[in-house]
């Protein structure tokens, strides 16, 4: 289904001249890989101060208002790159499953990552004591990093994949 | 130094017909996948490395985390920062091992290097010298040199991220 349109967007002006340039590719990739270790480093962050984990000084309230917005940042990148990837080289994305599963695994967890942070913004103290803290925040931050580290193995297995479908 | 550059040369070779390093290739039955499962491990550890050092950076240079003082985010960050460094060095080395002579021989692979070792000179620098009276500036707008290491270690580590992807586009 998605094949004819990765074909035919493969066509276009704007493909072919990004195709043309050897640089592009390797440039967005390795942009996209510093904005996932921002989004990646920050949610590793929040997550393991959930858990109790490390030595860290800072409130959860405080943890998460100060890395969830460079989060957001760090996906607007991690979109754009990953947008010029996609039109210079669609079939590579579009016939492997990991491309699709890394997609929907996106939504869930960036989905899950706004829930939990409305949720500290409209009760700081109660996520802020360690004995008031909802249970399900052990559940976030246990989900959310087994699916960012799943979702970057499926970016990087795109590149290992795609030549199976193709 | 003729014969030091031959002694480099048979050492690669030889480090390319080792057992593992064939296995590296996926020369032998059922290790296809083990080049792609160890540069996955190497990506992730090193996500983590430079997200932890790109918020100390950030940090130094006033833009994030401006409600944490910097030797507590350092007390905070640096630990992770190390153990994911060993990390990536472990799976880098894997790789390595694959195809020592191309590597050892690629542009982009030497870059990435002077850019880790600049990186950890900045980093000495560092912590000898603004590093050293962090407590008159900790929770505050950091002085000119820390803003200088912070920006000189970011752009460094921006580096070392560039070049290895580009390894991979070059070998």
């Amino acid at each position: 289904m998605f094949r004819p349109f990765a074909d035919w967007l493969s066509t276009t002006a704007l493909s072919k001249t990004m195709q043309d340039h050897a640089w592009v590719v390797p440039t967005s990739q390795s942009i996209h890989i510093i904005a996932v270790s921002i989004v990646f480093g920050s949610a590793c962050m929040i997550n393991l101060r959930l858990l109790g984990v490390g030595r860290s000084g800072r409130s959860v309230s405080q943890l998460s208002n100060t890395l969830v917005p460079w989060m957001w940042r760090g996906l607007a990148v991690l979109l754009f790159t990953g947008l010029i990837q996609t039109v210079t080289e669609p079939v590579r994305q579009f016939v492997t499953p990991m491309f699709w599963a890394k997609m929907l695994m996106i939504i869930v967890v960036a989905t899950m990552t706004s829930l939990y942070a409305r949720a500290v913004r409209r009760n700081a103290p109660q996520w802020d004591g360690a004995s008031s803290r909802p249970s399900r925040a052990k559940a976030f931050a246990i989900v959310s990093t087994l699916l960012w580290l799943a979702i970057i193995v499926c970016g990087r297995f795109i590149g290992y994949t795609w030549s199976f479908y193709a | 130094m003729v014969v030091l550059r031959v002694n480099i040369a048979a050492l690669l070779a030889a480090i390319e017909s080792w057992p593992v390093s064939a296995a590296l290739r996926g020369e032998m039955p059922g290790t296809e996948w083990l080049f792609p499962i160890v540069e996955t491990l190497h990506v992730m550890a090193l996500t983590v490395v430079f997200g932890s050092i790109a918020m100390l950076d950030l940090r130094l240079l006033g833009i994030a985390s401006r409600n944490s003082s910097v030797s507590r985010l350092s007390s905070e960050v640096l630990p992770w920062t190390w153990a994911a460094w060993g990390t990536a060095a472990l799976f880098g080395t894997l790789m390595f091992m694959a195809k020592a002579g191309t590597y050892a021989g690629n542009l982009q692979f030497r870059l990435k290097f002077v850019c880790m070792g600049l990186a950890a000179v900045n980093m000495l620098i560092f912590h000898l010298g603004a590093f050293r009276q962090v407590a008159s500036w900790d929770s505050g707008e950091p002085p000119v040199s820390a803003k200088v290491a912070g920006a000189a270690s970011l752009s460094l580590w921006i580096g070392v991220v560039f070049f290895g992807r580009w390894v991979g586009f070059t070998t």
